[in-house]
C-alpha cells in the first residue's frame, strides 16, 4: 500500500534545482560471443532427402540414451527374467523382456502428412492452421523406429512423459501378442553436460570479477549489489494499421534508453541492462494482409486503363514499408546506448524454415550502420573467416546460440516450442522447454511438422551441451505483447 | 532556466498540445530528469493559479500487490519485468515490476494497489485529462522528430562508450558501393582511371588480355610506380592550371580522364594511344558512346551518369529473361545491391568525393597529396564467373600534373610503334568510332 503523501515531494516531484544537469550514466557492458551453429551457407542445395536428419540425430543421441539405459536397467530382473539389450527395433522378440533405443514417431490423424499431400496431388503446402495435432480420442499412436523398422508402443508408462516425433528414447518392456511393445519404463538422454563458464570467450576472466554478482542477480536478492542484466523482448510486432500499443512500445524504448524513471532507478537498474535480445516477431504482417487485398482491388481496376508496372510478378505497390521503418527507427534510437541481438521469428521477413537465417540488413537502412560490415566480394559465407568482432547490432539466426558474459544462452523464436505444443495435451510450455533440453534436441519435430532445412552432414539441432539459460519467445500466454526474463535452468 | 515556462505556456496552454518530458528535454536540450521536474513545477504552479487548466500524467514503476488487480483503466500499461531467478524454489517470489501511466486524478487509487513504488514522475502534461493514448504517441513521435544537433547534443541519461559503428570501413564501403553502378555505365567513359592503364609502361597495348590477372594480384602495387612517377615528374609544364576547379565531384576523382583531352591538345601525339588501350580492356561489351560526356564539366556528366544508371537499372528490371540479371543475382556480393536502396544518397556521395583528398604539401603554390580513386579488380570466383569488384584505393597526386600517370603514359607512347600512336591520334579528337578502333587494333 502506497499513499499519495508518501510519494509526493520525493525525487522528481520537485522544483528543478537549477543545478547543472546530472552526469550521464555509463551503461555497463557484457562480454558477448555469438556462435554460428545454425548459420547456413548462402549457396545451399535443397536436393537432399530429409531422412538423413533422423539418421544423424539417432546416431548422435543414441549413445547417450543407451548409456543412461544401461546404467538404469543393466542387471534388472523382472519376474524372474533378466532384461536384455536389443540392438535394433526389428530384433525385439515376442515375450522377451528387453530394451531398445530409437526415434519416436507420433502417428496422429490430425497431423499434416506429406504422404497425404502427395497422394492428393497437393504440391503447395500451406502453413498448418491446426491448433493441435493431439486428438484426445485414442486415435493417436506412438511408434518407435530406427533404420530397421518400427514398432507400436503401448503402456501406461507413456502417459508420464511428453513425447513428440523425433525425440530419441530408450524403452524397456516386452512385445505382446498384438505385436505391440508394452512399455514398462522409458528413458531420455537427459541433460547434456553444461559448458564451463567462459568456455568460449576466454581471457576476459580477470577483468570481470562478477561471478558472484551474476549469481546475485539470478537469485534476485535486493541486498546484494545489482548486476548486469540482459533484456529480452519478443513480439514487438510493429504495425502500420494497429497502433493500439504504440504507447507501450514508446514506454519500452524509454525504459531501455533509461530516460524514464528516477535517477536512482536509472543508476541501479536501467544502466545495468547491457543488451537487448529481440526474439522474433518484430514486424506485424496482419496489417499487410488487409492492405495487400486492398491494393489488389485497385490494381485490377487500374489494369484497364494503364499497364501495370510489374517486375518479376511482384507488385511493388502492395508493399508496405512502414512496419519495418518503425522498427528501424526504434532500433536506431536504441542502438547508441545498447547493443542489440535480433533473432527472426515466424512473422519476420526471413526464410520460413528452420533454422531461420538473419534478417537481411537492407531491412534496416538506418540501423545497419551498427552492424558488422558485409564481407566484400565474397559470394559464400563459408569461405570467410568469422568476423573478429560481432556487430553492435547483431542480426542472428533462429535458433541462436551464444555466450553472454560467459554464460551459454540458447534462444529461439518459439516455433519449435509452438510445434511441440501441438503434440501434447499439456499447457506447460516451460516443461516442454525443459523436455527439449532433456531430449537433447532443440527442434525434435523438424522436419516432420516443423519446416526445416534438409541437413546432410550435421544435425545442428542436437544440443551437445545444455545452455545455462534458454529462452523461447512468442508464447501466446503473455497477453501483453512482450514477455521478459530468461527462464533460467540449472543443471548441476 | 525559466524559458521552460514560456515553452510550456506556449505549447500546452496556447497550442493545446501534450508535452512529455522527452519532448521538453529534446526541445530545450535539458536532461530528461530535469525536464521531469520542470513539468512537475509547471503543473504545480499552474494548478494553484488556475485549477483544472493543466492535467498531468504520471509514470509509476514499482511492485504491485500480489493479488493481481485487474482494473478497467485503459491507461494502465503493464510491463512485467521480473528479475531472472535461478532458484526454482522461490519462483513465485520473483518481484514483478510494473510500469504504468496514470492520470493524475486516479493516482491515489492506483497507488493503493502498489506494495512499493520505486519511481514516480510526471510523464506528460496537457490541457485536458489524457484519455487517449494516441495524443501521447503523437507527442512521443514529435519528440523523436527533433534531431540531434551536432553542436549541442541532447543530454542523455545513459551513454555507452563502447558503441561501435562501421564508420571508417563503412564510409569507404558506401562510396565504393555507390560507385559501381555509376561506373558500370561509366566504365567506358572513364576507363583511364582504372588500374590496368597504369602498369602499362613496359608491355605494348596488345598485352591487354593478360592484365586482369595482373591487377587481381593486388591493387596497391599499382599505386607505387605511380607515386614514384609522380615524384619523378614534379615539375612538368604548368599547362594544366587550376581550371580543373570547375571540374567537380566525380570528375575530380577521374581527373585523369578529364584532363586527357586537354593533354591531347598540348601533346597531341602521345596521349591518344594511352586513351585507346583501356577501351580494349573494358570488355563489358556495351555501347561506347558514353565517351561523349567525358570532356564536359563534372556537374553535367555526373547528372548524366546518374540518368544513365537509372536507365540501365530500369532496363535491367524490366527485362525478365535477361542473362545479365541472372549474373547479377548469382555472383554479386550483397553490396552490389545496396546502391539501389540508397539511391537518393548516391548523389550526395558523389559530391562528397571531392573531399577525399588529403593534401600533404602546399609549398610553392603546388598541392601534393593523396586522393581516393576507384580501382577495378577482376577475379574469377570458384564457379568460374568473372567478378568485377570496385575498390577504393589511395593514389598520390600533385596539383601541377593532375594526371599522375601522364609521365608513364608519355613513355608508353614513345615505346609504342608509331603506327599505333598515329591511329590513336585519329581516334581521339572525334571521341567516337571507338568500336572501329577496337577492331582495327587487332
Amino acid at each position: 500500500m502506497v499513499t499519495l503523501d508518501e510519494v509526493l515531494g520525493s525525487g522528481l516531484l520537485q522544483k528543478p534545482s537549477g543545478h547543472d544537469a546530472p552526469e550521464a550514466l555509463q551503461r555497463q557492458i557484457t562480454n558477448y560471443k555469438p556462435l554460428q551453429t545454425f548459420k547456413l551457407e548462402k549457396t545451399r542445395p535443397y536436393q537432399q532427402q530429409y531422412a538423413d536428419i533422423y539418421f544423424l540425430r539417432l546416431t548422435k543421441i543414441r549413445p547417450a540414451v543407451e548409456a543412461a539405459a544401461r546404467a538404469a536397467w543393466e542387471g534388472t530382473v523382472l519376474g524372474g527374467e533378466k532384461v536384455k539389450r536389443v540392438e535394433r527395433v526389428l530384433d525385439v522378440r515376442q515375450g522377451e523382456l528387453c530394451w531398445v533405443a530409437g526415434t519416436v514417431y507420433m502417428d496422429m490423424p490430425l497431423k499434416p502428412s506429406i504422404l497425404e499431400d502427395v497422394s492428393k496431388d497437393r504440391w503447395i503446402s500451406a502453413p498448418t492452421s491446426i491448433g493441435h495435432y493431439y486428438s484426445g480420442n485414442g486415435d493417436d499412436s506412438i511408434m518407435l523406429e530406427d533404420d530397421s523398422g518400427r514398432i507400436r508402443l503401448v503402456g501406461n508408462a507413456l502417459q508420464d512423459h511428453f513425447m513428440v516425433t523425433g525425440c530419441i528414447v530408450a524403452v524397456m518392456g516386452t512385445e505382446n501378442t498384438n505385436g505391440e511393445f508394452e512399455v514398462i519404463d522409458l528413458l531420455f538422454a537427459e541433460l547434456p553436460p553444461q559448458p564451463e563458464r567462459w568456455s568460449l570467450s576466454k581471457g576476459k576472466k580477470e577483468e570481470s570479477e562478477d561471478v558472484e554478482m551474476m549469481d546475485a542477480s539470478f537469485s534476485g536478492h535486493p541486498s546484494k549489489p545489482p548486476s548486469k542484466k540482459i533484456a529480452i523482448v519478443s513480439g514487438l510486432e510493429f504495425s502500420n494499421a494497429d497502433t493500439s500499443y504504440a504507447m507501450e512500445l514508446n514506454l519500452l524504448l524509454e525504459y531501455l534508453l533509461g530516460e524514464a524513471l528516477d535517477p536512482s532507478t536509472q543508476r541501479d537498474e536501467l544502466s545495468h541492462i547491457t543488451r537487448l535480445i529481440i526474439a522474433g516477431n518484430s514486424i506485424s504482417t496482419t496489417a499487410n494482409e488487409t492492405t495487400k487485398a486492398a491494393a489488389y482491388d485497385t490494381s485490377t481496376l487500374k489494369n484497364k486503363f494503364q499497364p501495370q508496372h510489374k517486375k518479376y510478378g511482384y507488385d511493388s505497390s502492395s508493399y508496405n514499408p512502414i512496419p519495418s521503418q518503425l522498427f528501424d527507427n526504434f532500433l536506431f534510437e536504441l542502438l547508441p546506448t545498447m547493443p542489440v541481438t535480433l533473432l527472426p521469428g515466424a512473422l519476420d521477413p526471413a526464410n520460413a524454415s528452420y533454422p531461420q537465417q538473419p534478417i537481411h540488413p537492407a531491412m534496416f537502412p538506418q540501423s545497419r550502420t551498427y552492424m558488422s560490415p558485409p564481407k566484400v566480394g565474397v559470394g559464400k559465407d563459408g569461405d570467410v573467416p568469422e568476423a573478429e568482432e560481432p556487430g553492435w547490432f547483431d542480426n542472428v539466426t533462429n535458433p541462436w546460440e551464444g555466450e553472454i558474459e560467459g554464460w551459454r544462452v540458447l534462444g529461439t523464436g518459439g516455433q519449435n516450442l509452438d510445434d511441440v505444443f501441438k503434440y501434447v495435451e499439456s499447457e506447460d510450455r516451460l516443461g516442454m522447454m525443459e523436455a527439449m533440453c532433456r531430449w537433447r534436441c532443440v527442434a525434435p519435430t523438424a522436419p516432420d511438422t516443423l519446416w526445416s532445412y534438409p541437413f546432410q552432414e550435421d544435425e545442428p539441432f542436437v544440443t551437445k551441451i545444455v545452455p545455462t539459460s534458454s529462452l523461447s519467445a512468442a508464447s501466446p500466454s503473455s497477453a501483453r505483447k512482450w514477455s521478459r526474463g530468461p527462464m533460467a535452468k540449472r543443471s548441476d | 532556466m525559466e524559458d521552460y515556462k514560456t515553452y510550456l505556456v506556449e505549447n500546452v496552454l496556447s497550442d493545446d498540445k501534450v508535452v512529455t518530458y522527452r519532448l521538453l528535454s529534446r526541445a530545450l536540450r535539458v536532461h530528461p530528469n530535469v525536464a521531469k521536474q520542470m513539468l512537475h513545477d509547471f503543473h504545480k504552479t499552474q494548478s494553484t493559479k488556475k485549477p483544472g487548466s493543466v492535467y498531468a500524467t504520471y509514470l509509476l514503476y514499482g511492485i504491485k500487490k500480489s493479488i493481481h488487480h485487474q482494473n478497467g483503466n485503459a491507461m494502465d500499461i503493464d510491463l512485467p519485468s521480473s528479475l531472472p531467478d535461478a532458484d526454482p524454489v522461490d519462483d513465485d517470489d520473483v518481484p514483478s515490476y510494473t510500469l504504468a501511466l496514470v492520470q493524475e486524478d486516479r493516482l491515489a487509487d492506483v497507488l493503493r494497489d502498489y506494495e512499493t513504488v520505486s519511481s514516480i514522475h510526471v510523464y506528460s502534461i496537457g490541457p485536458h485529462p489524457a484519455k487517449d493514448l494516441t495524443l501521447l504517441v503523437d507527442a512521443a513521435q514529435s519528440a523523436l522528430a527533433i534531431k540531434d544537433d551536432v553542436k549541442k547534443p541532447r543530454p542523455r541519461t545513459i551513454v555507452n562508450s563502447h558503441v561501435r559503428r562501421r564508420e571508417i570501413r563503412g564510409s569507404g564501403f558506401k562510396a565504393a558501393a555507390a560507385a559501381p553502378i555509376k561506373q558500370e555505365s561509366k566504365a567506358k567513359a572513364a576507363p583511364t582511371k582504372t588500374a590496368p592503364a597504369k602498369p602499362s609502361p613496359a608491355p605494348a597495348p596488345a598485352a591487354a588480355p593478360a592484365k586482369p590477372k595482373e591487377e587481381s594480384k593486388s591493387a596497391t602495387p599499382a599505386t607505387e610506380p605511380e607515386a614514384q612517377a609522380a615524384a619523378a615528374t614534379k615539375k612538368p609544364a604548368p599547362s594544366l592550371k587550376r581550371n580543373t576547379s570547375a571540374v567537380s565531384g566525380i570528375m575530380q576523382a577521374f581527373s585523369k580522364a578529364a584532363s586527357l583531352p586537354k593533354k591531347a591538345k598540348t601533346s597531341a601525339k602521345s596521349t591518344p594511344a594511352a586513351e585507346d588501350t583501356p577501351v580494349v580492356l573494358s570488355d563489358d561489351g556495351e555501347d561506347d558512346d558514353d565517351d561523349v560526356p567525358l570532356p564536359k564539366p563534372g556537374a553535367t556528366s555526373s547528372r548524366k551518369s546518374r540518368k544513365e544508371r537509372e536507365e540501365e537499372l530500369r532496363r535491367m528490371m524490366e527485362d525478365d529473361e535477361d542473362e545479365d540479371m541472372e549474373d547479377k543475382a548469382d555472383s554479386p556480393a550483397p553490396e552490389e545491391e545496396e546502391p539501389v536502396v540508397e539511391e537518393p544518397s548516391a548523389k550526395a556521395e558523389a559530391a562528397k568525393e571531392e573531399d577525399k583528398e588529403i593534401v600533404t604539401t602546399t609549398g610553392d603554390g603546388r598541392r601534393r597529396g593523396k586522393r581516393r580513386v576507384m580501382k577495378k579488380k577482376q577475379i574469377m570466383d570458384d564457379q568460374g564467373y568473372l567478378v568485377t569488384i570496385q575498390e577504393s584505393a589511395w593514389e598520390s597526386f600533385s596539383e601541377d600534373e593532375a594526371p599522375p600517370a601522364s609521365k608513364p603514359k608519355l613513355k608508353v607512347a614513345s615505346s609504342v610503334p608509331p603506327a599505333a600512336a598515329g591511329k590513336g591520334k585519329k581516334a581521339a579528337p572525334k571521341g567516337q568510332g571507338n568500336i572501329m578502333s577496337f577492331f582495327s587494333k587487332k
